[in-house]
């Protein structure tokens, strides 16, 4: 349970940079710490320091209501201090969400809150509560999301209007999911800056496997597919009593805040409840896994596998072996990888747990490039001891102590306490589990934790991860068995050259009504429709720095995605031909090359920004047309129109008066980075019942660099099904 | 005296909109505060909600005061502070002694024909170093690895750990209440009898930690630049880690001095909040603590950075994306505007009224996250107020320098509203309150209040402060800060793809430093005013 998740966080980032501290965090010691304790005969100075019995404790347990309507409620007083914070989590996260919208929990958790309600703004709920000191945030997870709140005291009956206005009326407004799908967009482009955000990220893909919910990633294409609708959806067909578990904390009487949430919830209906999802586990197969980054001196080693349950009877021992092996200034590994040989400051590791599904078993550590492969063998010298040093008597007292001593602190506040009765509740655990895992660990012996090692630790199953620069190890990751490069290339946004990770805005009436217009002056939406294939011909003048070159060109169309060019001039004949599955390129004596993948990109593209299918697509809701005034073009004021779709983004300047596209305008790759492109359309004749300019010329920044005259407009040409096909003769390319 | 806690039971009854007024009134009545006779300082608080302690043990001596030549000596020290004492961690102290003097003499030998003599002969340097190498061979067989830390452990000790930063060095953790008197014991005796073993060891782990925070992470890589161009004469200028070929030089003896100068009781604050009382605690601490022998204060005495007369600018081109960072050198934490600074902080980056956040986040849609915060690198001494920002794809670092002048353009025409000036002294009070409720929180707020003040209510005073300040305040304090010649710039550019990065960064020990990874940045660049 997050109590306040505060939206604005790097600024931790930034200053934890400054502070240093001792610890990352560590792990378990060896037979050499094994060897030293015999020198001990008389009590030590601290042995002889009296412990006496700790003061008697009995802490406040939270009071359990549950509606008529399922809703569970947890009241738990704390006087202390006049603050009073709530949470409700709800079931349902994105472990349930498809993976084409991965992502949309993101959004969702974020604009839950900034959309606002029915009745307020979010940025009007901001100004309400910061006034006061309060919060209200919202906030997503794997299994459930949640909404809370934190206040004074005095403010609850204010504070707590707006939480439970979010809980049954969020609105989730435009303009915040264009924000928070930008800060996503943000998030995707940064996420390879840091080894620790790969190491964990690739190391739980490795766990669980690419594409499993708990280690799948938001993408520019999962997250552009995210509409507003499907947070309507989300919210509707998860937000209900019956799915819900609140919990206060605070300030308050019990029975005065039980009538209050009785009153605000009691008459809630029912709806349906959550699914638990069916969820498959997909590992990598063992090996070794290199990500390069050439701009570190220290390599992140990540040994991963499936981890367990904490509903699993051999959790006890498996607590004991972790504190022991992997946990603490004591451990094993902090003791011989760190203290004793120096090779890592961050060090440790154990078998994960989780309430519902496996957790991740996972041994990790930083070491210098150099001594990477060193520390590999250090991280498997101290598994192979696990057999032939066993885990003595010694260190499982010492791991049970270090967990039954601190046992106080699971519940030394009322909130801690709360929480615990929470998570137990969400996840069907019985209510004392925490007593249980006390007496638990009091069970766990030597031939417990001997039992569990081999059970749970198979060195040739870990998946090895290595984030470093292979260029400085010392040796090569060879030397452990096959390596696989990990490539964490972020795949660009559809259409990246013109979109930028754009979302489509909306259309505008007046936007639509232009792009209508434009439409009917080319010959009506029908008749575009009908519109299957494009033969043109036409003389292409393209300036080159070594002067204009002349050529005579057939450009064939099958829409959406088919493209054949065709041309010849001085230097011979030549032909270009994109297709979703292919993109190469015949010239004199060069043979066929492939296209390079951006080059058939933008090949493609010159598709999608074809007037007719554009006009195609006047209605389509994937596109967009908003009107964004008027510029003086070609003697006409014209206007203009924003045009969005997948993959595509440009303006158009239509001539108000006749409906004809003037220009069109966008953003290209250029050598030098982007480039403002556009198409002066002139020259418009009707044929076959279609208008369309015969005389294009295209500019880059401002410089024409080609002119196209059309001799010829084909409409539905009958079309060679092999025009698209590669020639089989592989030329004799060198 | 007397009209002093007068006052601040006004400023507390004004926090309390209603009830509890006597939950804040009280902390009077819970703390208590006493010197020992050598000059320690320790506080105690009582907080009974469960029979659990926190403890805070602040030293008032951090990276600036490391000796020239010995940066990162500070922070050396506080991970040595885990390594027990003349009887903790150790097999039998007497041989342990010599054969650590012997490393020591090694040592010293080594780094003289290494780093000294005219003319070295490689061959004698290895010699010598492979003589200290077999010394501390030697001695670590005297070595109870990490019993220091096991004892803790063991008894149930949660959150220990210790940082160290340009102020300050501190030491915590918490324990359940019956194992005060052992606390007593081991923190006392750390500070009475550290043994400086395994001392090359640890130091190889801090250079690890050198390399995740600084050399492997851009945004470090950044801030050591920045850092480092915005003070000249002042010890900021130094990074706290420290730079790598001095982690490869100093020695345990200069640990050694480190310690006996500055961990003197006089320099000292021990805080303990939880289920203690004096009457049970007081004791205890005297009898553990005064054990500690009395020493002058330390002079703490640092350079005093002149005034900036021209912008400077550093810019690092990374593969990574950008990031846009600049600093106004402000007065430090005693100034009388320390209140108005923090006001501006409130104002421009919390929460999402913030207005950096409006303009930049929300409204532009230019930027992911932009804030400013004061403090950086510390507080002590005079230091920097910064303003960053993330930009969003297709957004440059000029946008946010702009976006961001144009904000702090109206901190200085304008007057802040009637709503924000409210809103901001609210949050003060609430902010207030929410730290006041964990053992942990409490004992570092109280403890580097007296540190800094000489008095815990200065916590308090904090809120009171806020609430005097006025608009013509905070434009005042923008108009005397923000000023381009008093402004350092720290610029991450995305550097092309396959460009061959310029990397001048600091050694590493296993190559010749042109070899070494872009440790520290690709092109870092001073200069005039744009």
């Amino acid at each position: 349970m997050k109590m306040k998740p505060q939206p604005l966080s790097k600024i931790a980032l930034l200053t934890a940079l400054l502070s240093f501290t001792c610890a990352a965090f560590g792990q378990a010691k060896t037979g050499a710490a094994a060897q030293a304790a015999p020198a001990k005969q008389q009590a030590k100075e601290w042995e002889k320091i009296p412990t006496p019995p700790l003061h008697p404790f009995h802490p406040a347990q939270p009071r359990r209501i549950e509606l008529p309507n399922g809703m569970i409620i947890f009241l738990q007083e704390d006087h202390e201090l006049p603050l009073i914070d709530g949470v409700a989590r709800i079931r349902g996260g994105s472990r349930s969400v498809p993976a084409a919208k991965t992502g949309l929990m993101d959004i969702y958790g974020e604009v839950w809150r900034t959309g606002g309600t029915k009745t307020q703004t979010g940025d009007q709920l901001d100004d309400y509560l910061e006034v006061r000191a309060a919060k209200v945030e919202t906030d997503a997870g794997g299994d459930s999301t949640s909404i809370s709140l934190s206040c004074l005291k005095a403010d609850f009956n204010d504070v707590f209007r707006v939480f439970a206005d979010l809980l049954r009326n969020p609105e989730f407004r435009a303009d915040k999911i264009d924000i928070a799908r930008k800060g996503l967009y943000d998030a995707i482009s940064r996420r390879n800056d840091e080894p620790s955000e790969i190491a964990s990220r690739v190391s739980a893909q490795l766990a669980y496997g690419k594409n499993n919910p708990y280690a799948r990633i938001p993408e520019y294409a999962s997250v552009a597919a995210v509409t507003r609708q499907d947070l309507v959806d989300w919210h509707n067909s998860h937000v209900y009593p019956n799915n819900i578990i609140i919990g206060i904390v605070g300030d308050f009487d019990s029975a005065t805040m039980e009538a209050k949430l009785r009153e605000t919830f009691g008459s809630w209906e029912k709806g349906p409840s959550v699914a638990t999802p069916q969820i498959d586990f997909d590992p990598a197969k063992p090996g070794i896994y290199l990500v390069k980054k050439t701009d570190v001196n220290q390599s992140l080693i990540r040994m991963v596998e499936l981890g367990t349950r904490r509903d699993n009877p051999d959790y006890y021992a498996i607590q004991v072996f972790n504190e022991a092996f992997g946990g603490g200034f004591s451990s094993r590994l902090f003791k011989n990888i760190r203290s004793a040989k120096g090779l890592a400051y961050s060090v440790g590791g154990g078998v994960g747990t989780a309430f519902d599904h496996p957790g991740m078993e996972r041994f990790a550590m930083g070491t210098k490039s150099a001594s990477t492969a060193q520390s590999i063998e250090a991280l498997y010298q101290q598994i192979d001891d696990l057999k032939t040093d066993p885990i003595t008597p010694e260190e499982i007292k010492l791991a049970k102590d270090s967990i039954l001593n601190s046992f106080v602190f699971n519940y030394d506040s009322p909130e801690k306490v709360l929480r615990e009765r929470m998570a137990y509740e969400f996840y069907g655990y019985p209510s004392d589990f925490l007593e249980r895992f006390r007496s638990g660990i009091e069970k766990v012996t030597a031939a417990d934790v001997a039992r569990i090692i081999p059970k749970y630790i198979h060195k040739d199953q870990l998946k090895v991860l290595v984030v470093g620069n292979p260029a400085d190890f010392d040796k090569p990751l060879s030397t452990f068995g096959t390596v696989t490069d990990v490539d964490i290339t972020i795949p660009p946004p559809a259409g990246a050259t013109q979109e930028q990770g754009e979302k489509p805005q909306a259309s505008d009436a007046a936007g639509e009504a232009l792009a209508a217009k434009a439409v009917d002056a080319m010959g009506g939406e029908s008749r575009l429709q009908s519109i299957k294939s494009l033969q043109t011909n036409f003389d292409l003048t393209q300036n080159t720095p070594q002067g204009d070159v002349q050529m005579k060109m057939q450009a064939t169309l099958l829409y959406p995605d088919h493209l054949y060019i065709s041309g010849g001039g001085e230097m011979g004949s030549f032909t270009v031909v994109a297709t979703p599955d292919e993109g190469f390129m015949t010239a004199p004596g060069m043979g066929v090359r492939n296209l390079p993948a951006s080059q058939k990109a933008d090949t493609l593209q010159q598709i999608k920004r074809d007037l007719i299918y554009l006009g195609q697509h006047l209605h389509d809701p994937a596109f967009s047309f908003k009107s964004e005034g008027n510029e003086k073009i070609q003697n006409a004021d014209a206007a203009v129109l924003s045009v969005n779709g997948p993959g595509v983004s440009l303006r158009w300047y239509v001539d108000p008066q006749s409906g004809r596209v003037l220009r069109e305008s966008y953003e290209a790759a250029g050598p030098q980075g982007p480039a403002q492109a556009q198409t002066d359309f002139q020259d418009w004749k009707t044929a076959g019942g279609l208008t369309l300019p015969y005389k294009r010329t295209s500019s880059r920044d401002g410089k024409v660099v080609s002119t196209s005259q059309y001799t010829s407009i084909q409409v539905n040409p009958s079309i060679s099904p092999k025009l698209f096909d590669k020639p089989v003769v592989e030329a004799q390319s060198k | 005296m007397k009209a002093r806690i007068a006052q601040l039971f006004a400023i507390l009854l004004l926090l309390t909109v209603a009830a509890a007024a006597q939950d804040l009134a009280s902390f009077e009545k819970r703390i208590t505060v006493k010197k020992l006779p050598n000059g320690l300082t320790v506080i105690i608080c009582r907080r009974p909600e469960a029979p659990v302690f926190s403890f805070y043990t602040h030293v008032d001596a951090g990276s600036a005061q490391d000796p020239l030549g010995k940066t990162g000596l500070a922070h050396m020290f506080e991970h040595m502070a885990f390594k027990g004492t003349d009887k903790i961690g150790t097999k039998n102290y007497p041989a342990e002694k010599v054969a650590l003097e012997k490393v020591e003499k090694a040592y010293a030998a080594y780094i003289y024909a290494r780093d000294k003599e005219i003319h070295p002969d490689p061959q004698h340097v290895q010699q010598l170093e492979n003589a200290w190498k077999a010394a501390v061979k030697a001695a670590d067989q005297y070595v109870i690895p990490n019993q220091f830390t096991e004892i803790v452990e063991r008894n149930g000790g949660q959150d220990l750990n210790a940082s160290t930063d340009e102020d300050e060095t501190n030491y915590f953790y918490s324990l359940p209440e019956n194992r005060l008197e052992l606390w007593a014991y081991l923190e006392s005796e750390r500070f009475l009898h550290p043994v400086m073993r395994q001392f090359y060891d640890e130091r190889n782990v801090v250079i690890e930690e050198r390399r995740m925070r600084v050399d492997s992470n851009p945004i470090g890589r950044l801030l050591e630049q920045f850092t480092t161009a915005a003070f000249q004469a002042s010890q900021y200028h130094r990074p706290t880690v420290g730079w790598t070929s001095d982690l490869n030089t100093f020695s345990a003896t200069d640990a050694q001095k480190f310690f006996d100068e500055y961990y003197v009781p006089s320099n000292m604050v021990v805080t303990l909040v939880g289920d203690v009382t004096p009457e049970r605690a007081l004791p205890i601490v005297e009898k553990y603590f005064s054990r500690i022998p009395s020493h002058a204060k330390p002079d703490e005495r640092i350079t005093e950075e002149p005034p900036q007369n021209s912008e400077r600018r550093v810019v690092l081109y990374e593969p990574s994306q950008p990031l846009y960072l600049e600093g106004y050198h402000r007065p430090d934490y005693r100034s009388p505007d320390d209140a108005v600074y923090d006001a501006i902080a409130d104002l421009m980056s919390n929460g999402r009224t913030s207005r950096l956040y409006r303009a930049l986040v929300r409204d532009k849609k230019i930027a992911s996250d932009s804030a400013g915060f004061t403090g950086l690198p510390g507080n002590k001494y005079p230091h920097l107020f910064a303003f960053y920002a993330f930009p969003l794809p297709g957004h440059t670092t000029q946008e946010m320098a702009d976006a961001i002048h144009e904000e702090i353009e109206k901190l200085k025409t304008q007057d802040i509203s009637d709503a924000e000036l409210k809103m901001i002294k609210t949050r003060s009070k609430a902010a207030l309150i929410r730290s006041l409720g964990s053992n942990d929180g409490l004992a570092t707020e109280l403890g580097i209040y007296q540190a800094r003040y000489g008095d815990w209510r200065e916590l308090f005073r904090q809120v009171d402060r806020i609430n005097k300040i006025t608009k013509a305040d905070i434009r005042r304090v923008a108009n005397q800060t923000f000023v381009a010649n008093n402004r350092t710039v720290g610029i991450i550019e995305t550097a092309k793809p396959g460009a061959s990065q310029s990397s001048e960064g600091s050694s590493s020990e296993n190559q010749p430093p042109g070899n070494s990874p872009p440790a520290a940045h690709a092109a870092a660049s001073q200069g005039g005013a744009q």
